[in-house]
């Protein structure tokens, strides 16, 4: 494998061939924040926040799923990139409820930690009706709360890649699309039992372990 | 792409033969049954989901059956901005349904689609394959009442 050299925020960085931006820039310390990333996962580039901007680029990159090139210069916190990220979250948190904004579970939440860190003010954006659905609590080891789920897919990646069960299903569209079961059907034992790693890769907790009955979460 | 990648994503061909499946189970039928896509996808070897993800993407695949008349209003941005919001009210007004659903009577179902081309006459609507286009609260009272 050849080496390719970028310079990324001015630093230069010799990446192996086949790396991603995001890994290379990973690789000097320089910190690209990502909801729908995982290193586990498949990238699948979805949720915008860790767009870069690559010099005579047209449009700003996504750092996950473009993979570095010999030459390039990419700056990953340039006002046009800065600007473009608050955007994204602000548009992300319009369709996320729950009680992150307020609530002790705030630490749980990455969208809320990284609209924090971007020092965003509240979003423009009016929320939209679809976006609010009742907790799911049929299955006793997965919790769903899918107002808050902001269709970053890594649940769908996981229980397809890592449990190879393929149990969710992205449905319908724009504001009102959703991470389903089958026909839009209760995540039942029958269909999911107990491996629960879809919880673990969730961004947001609209995926959790439900409380212990009698228990305190 | 990596094998991982080949393995567990759906190829081009596979959703193109999955979607001319689909079209043809809602030109038969007049609509997409549920067995139809638990079969589909077990023939396929896809997640139940997938199938039923892509009917319910696609404004002109539906997982009911629909009724004499479809009613398909454009919700999409130039008609939004030329007032598509007061047709959906005065459709729903005049025929006691909001999108999504058929009258009792079986006559009429109401759907929200996306983009229909007829821009330059919006707001626009289908009713079958008819377009009716530079739509008011008026208009929509005489086309209703044209369908018996």
């Amino acid at each position: 494998m050849s080496d390719v050299k970028v310079r990324i925020d001015g630093r230069e960085v010799t990446a192996h061939e086949g790396m991603t931006i995001l890994e290379a820039a990973r690789l000097v310390d320089i910190e690209i924040p990502t909801l729908c990333h995982s290193p586990d996962l498949i990238p699948s580039g979805n949720c915008r926040v860790c767009v870069v901007e690559i010099e005579g680029a047209r449009t700003l990159a996504g750092a996950c799923h473009t993979p570095a090139a010999d030459g390039m210069v990419i700056q990953t916190r340039s006002p046009k990139v800065l600007t473009s990220r608050r955007a994204t979250v602000e548009l992300l948190m319009a369709g996320h409820t729950g009680e992150c904004v307020t609530d002790v579970h705030t630490d749980q939440c990455d969208l809320r930690k990284l609209a924090d860190h971007l020092e965003g003010g509240a979003p423009r954006f009016l929320m939209r009706k679809p976006r609010w659905y009742p907790i799911e609590e049929a299955n006793p080891y997965v919790r769903r709360d899918m107002s808050k789920c902001i269709l970053c897919r890594k649940c769908i990646g996981a229980c397809q890649e890592i449990a190879k069960k393929n149990v969710y299903g992205i449905a319908y569209r724009g504001f009102a699309s959703k991470v389903v079961v089958d026909f839009d059907d209760p995540l039942t034992t029958e269909v999911c039992r107990d491996c629960g790693i879809c919880i673990d890769y969730c961004p947001t907790g609209a995926l959790s372990k439900p409380a212990k009955r009698g228990g305190v979460q | 792409m990596n094998t991982l990648q080949e393995q567990t994503l759906l190829s081009r061909r596979e959703q193109a033969s999955l979607l001319a499946k689909l079209k043809e189970a809602q030109k038969e039928f007049g609509y997409v049954p549920r067995e139809f896509m638990a079969e589909t996808a077990r023939a396929l070897g896809l997640p139940i989901g997938a199938v039923y993800g892509m009917t319910t993407f696609y404004s002109f695949l539906s997982t009911r059956p629909l009724g004499k008349y479809v009613i398909r209003i454009c919700k999409s941005i130039p008609c939004c901005m030329q007032n598509a919001a007061m047709i959906i009210d005065s459709v729903a007004a005049e025929i006691g349904i909001t999108p999504g659903q058929n009258t009792a009577d079986g006559r009429f179902s109401f759907e929200l689609t996306n983009c229909i081309g007829a821009c330059d006459m919006a707001p626009a609507m289908l009713l079958n394959d008819e377009l009716h286009g530079h739509l008011s609260p008026g208009k929509i009272a005489e086309i209703l009442k044209a369908c018996k």
